[in-house]
């Protein structure tokens, strides 16, 4: 085939969040847009095979078996790695790395990528995140602030849907909200008691990407209401949550200038040393691994945060020979992450008089970051977020066999509520916290094995015993009993926040994105997942790495139209 | 990402009947096909028996009628390791032979978990117990007729009122 015939306006690679946001912009300003997935093709509906299933249709209804479990050391810690969603997940063994350091890494290889599995948790960044790194000397300054990304922030917020209370806080901005998900009746008292208590502490509503009540936007999209089945992860056939396979990816393909290829592994992007700029990018097929270049004038990185890093260092070139658009030296490090390691559970004995009914997909309730939210207070550098769930079972003396086992299992009697947190911790971006390429190892696709060296510090130790201090207090100030603090110890990577290692700043000496997410040595490839963070803050990402890529694309484009890429 | 909490979970996942029943019974054969167990008829039989003690039959369905034993043995033999599988093996060698009131009386205290017990017993009973209410909860049957668990609720009420007794 001629070049002519692999000549795209745009190329975006990756299908998941971010990228299938971009898919959306190019497509609908008119770009020919070609989208390279490595995994299969997942569509909306049609390849969700277990979302209607009930639990006793399941062979071991929903535990993972024991060779599964064998095999995956990796995986299998992920909580929503079971029966129901396991084919979403990236098996260890199919995409080998090295941990030089224990790192979870979970993926999601498919058309759509990690936007099926997501918890779908999504908080907007304010001010006090962004000029974090600056006042707090951790990071180099972020080169954007939120009034560079408010609007976009509402532009998708507006098309994804997004469910929650405008609660009025300055740490948690408000969005262009659907009516949020209700606390029941214990995190209500829960959050009565934080705000009667603790001056500058709240407990609100989770903000979720759930269709709590759809727009004709979202109806436009073929989309319709959440009903509360909490099993999301196995593909809604409501499409009542944000994924890109219900959502972006079929808006970008009803303009018709969408070409979605799957099972295109990108292996690197083309730098052309005449022009100065990249040219395309060379793509394995999976498959059969037969190699194909494509070419364009924009290139968009949205592989997820680690394999972006990937991607962009084993782009070499006489011009970049440690990879495209490392001049500076800092690609692939400053890899930061959130700190997910500790937990708390109670129980509360008041409140018998209610229960729940049907089931909340937010998850309950959300307590912002309140520590050093202002100005420096604690022995730690920046703080946490936090969950708070509550919810009652029913009571079941299991002690017994026979009727007395059999009348009590199917008892309806409810147990005192249960109540339970987890912590959600900044982490500071380090040059000792990094990706890089094996030197020899190589995948089947050709491509260098990644080398991941992330780790934990002092300022985590120090945040995560504060958090654990912090919310036993809370739960004893509203009476909660049989308080369990927990530190799980986990590696980082559980969390599924990894962000940075080509972070934006001001500076091309000190960091490898400009404002606008674009290389700042080569201008017409964009970064715009979670490899772009110059730091994490607390808040889920993935809303801010959808605002970004909307506010990159629009400007690609004008910057196209005046014939500067 | 924000993890509801797991617990919730375990009581819906732990068991339940959508076995095949496999249509080559040879005599002398176990009637489902397992990869890793070497059970006899004889043994399935008793831990059908097992099992209906451990949740009988009254004016709902029991053990037997939902083939609770086989639900455990397809977990056995998928989910548990080789030594756990031979503790239950030889922790059911305890119960061969028993019949009526003599095997509900090792089951009664194997429950109890009464001093001086073989470990293998109380091994082998824990599997057993807890993988046949796991089942049982999980069945078609309780999930359709007596704690209905629903698809598609279509509702979330966080003040649900209790009826006290
Ligand atoms: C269980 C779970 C819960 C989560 N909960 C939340 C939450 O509540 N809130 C939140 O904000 N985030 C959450 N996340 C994280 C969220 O899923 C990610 O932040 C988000 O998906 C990142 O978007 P992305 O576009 O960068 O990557 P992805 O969605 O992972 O998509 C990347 C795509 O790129 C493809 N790709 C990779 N390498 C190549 C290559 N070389 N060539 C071609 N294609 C390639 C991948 O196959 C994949 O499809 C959660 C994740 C998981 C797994
Ligand atoms: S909770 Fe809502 S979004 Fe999730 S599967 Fe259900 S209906 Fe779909």
């Amino acid at each position: 085939m001629s070049n002519k015939q692999h000549t795209y306006d745009a190329i975006v690679i990756g299908s998941g969040i971010s990228g299938g946001w971009a898919a959306k912009e190019f497509t609908e300003k008119g770009l020919k847009t070609l989208v390279l997935e490595r995994g299969r093709d997942v569509k909306h509906l049609i390849d969700y095979p277990t979302t209607n299933k009930y639990p006793y249709e399941f062979e071991h209804r929903g535990e993972l078996t024991l060779a599964i479990r064998k095999e995956n050391p990796v995986v299998s810690k992920c909580y929503a790695f079971r029966e129901d969603a396991m084919h979403f997940f990236v098996k260890d063994k199919e995409h080998p790395y090295v941990q030089e350091k224990p790192f979870d890494w979970i993926r999601g290889y498919q058309v759509g990528g990690k936007s099926l599995l997501w918890a779908r948790q999504t908080q907007r960044w304010s001010d006090l995140d962004f000029e974090g790194p600056l006042r707090d000397d951790f990071a180099v300054d972020w080169p954007i602030r939120y009034k560079d990304l408010a609007a976009w922030y509402t532009y998708v917020e507006q098309f994804a849907g997004i469910s929650g209370n405008k609660d009025g806080l300055p740490q948690l901005p408000d969005g262009d909200f659907l009516p949020a998900f209700p606390l029941n009746a214990v995190e209500d008292y829960f959050k009565k008691t934080v705000s009667e208590k603790y001056e500058g502490r709240h407990v609100i509503s989770a903000r979720c990407a759930h269709l709590s009540q759809p727009r004709q936007v979202h109806f436009d999209q073929g989309r319709g209401k959440c009903q509360n089945r909490n099993l999301c992860q196995r593909g809604c056939p409501f499409g009542g949550y944000f994924s890109s396979n219900a959502s972006t990816l079929p808006w970008a393909a009803k303009t018709g200038n969408l070409t979605l290829k799957p099972f295109s592994v990108v292996e690197s992007i083309i730098y052309d040393e005449k022009l100065g700029k990249a040219s395309g990018v060379r793509v394995v097929d999976a498959n059969t691994k037969e190699v194909t270049e494509y070419f364009a004038k924009v290139i968009f990185v949205n592989a997820a945060a680690i394999n972006t890093n990937l991607i962009l260092l084993n782009s070499t070139s006489s011009r970049f020979p440690d990879g495209l658009g490392n001049d500076s030296g800092v690609l692939g490090k400053y890899v930061a992450f959130h700190n997910y390691s500790a937990r708390i559970s109670a129980e509360y004995e008041g409140l018998k008089e209610f229960t729940t009914d049907g089931r909340n997909p937010s998850d309950g309730g959300y307590i912002p970051r309140f520590r050093n939210l202002l100005k420096q207070e604690t022995d730690f550098k920046r703080g946490y977020a936090a969950g708070f769930s509550a919810y009652r079972a029913p009571e079941r003396d299991m002690s017994g066999i026979g009727t007395d086992l059999k009348e009590q299992l199917l008892h309806k009697n409810l147990g005192p509520w249960q109540v339970g947190s987890h912590m959600m911790g900044e982490t500071i971006p380090k040059e000792s916290n990094y990706v890089k390429l094996d030197k020899d190892k190589k995948d089947e696709w050709g491509i260098p094995l990644l080398r991941i060296s992330i780790d934990y510090d002092e300022n985590d130790a120090k945040m995560k015993k504060d958090y654990l201090e912090q919310l036993t207090g809370m739960f004893t100030e509203a009476g909660f009993k049989n308080i369990k603090a927990n530190d799980a110890g986990q590696a980082p990577g559980l969390d599924i926040h990894e962000m940075g290692g080509a972070r934006m700043g001001h500076d091309p000496k000190t960091s490898v994105l400009n404002k606008w997410n674009q290389l700042h040595d080569c201008k017409n490839v964009f970064v715009t997942d979670g490899a772009c963070m110059t730091s994490t803050s607390t808040q889920n990402p993935s809303l801010t790495y959808m605002a970004l890529t909307a506010r990159a694309v629009d400007y690609a484009v004008r910057s196209m139209k005046k014939g500067e890429l | 990402m924000n993890r509801r909490l797991a617990i919730k979970q375990v009581l819906i996942f732990a068991g339940g009947l959508a076995l095949l029943p496999s249509c080559l019974r040879n005599e002398g054969k176990v009637s489902i096909q397992l990869q890793h167990l070497d059970i006899s008829a004889a043994q399935e039989k008793l831990l059908a028996e097992i099992a209906e003690l451990i949740i009988p039959k009254t004016n709902t369905s029991g053990a037997k009628d939902l083939g609770l034993h086989l639900f455990v043995l397809k977990m056995l033999d998928d989910c548990y390791d080789k030594a756990e599988q031979e503790q239950f093996i030889n922790g059911l060698k305890a119960f061969e032979g028993l019949e009526g009131a003599e095997l509900k009386q090792l089951l009664t205290e194997a429950n109890a978990n009464k001093a001086g017990l073989a470990k293998e017993i109380s091994q082998f009973f824990s599997i057993m117990k807890s993988r046949t209410i796991g089942g049982y909860l999980n069945s078609k049957y309780v999930m359709s007729n007596l704690v209905i668990w629903e698809l598609v609720p279509g509702r979330y009420n966080g003040y649900f009122p209790v009826k006290t007794a």
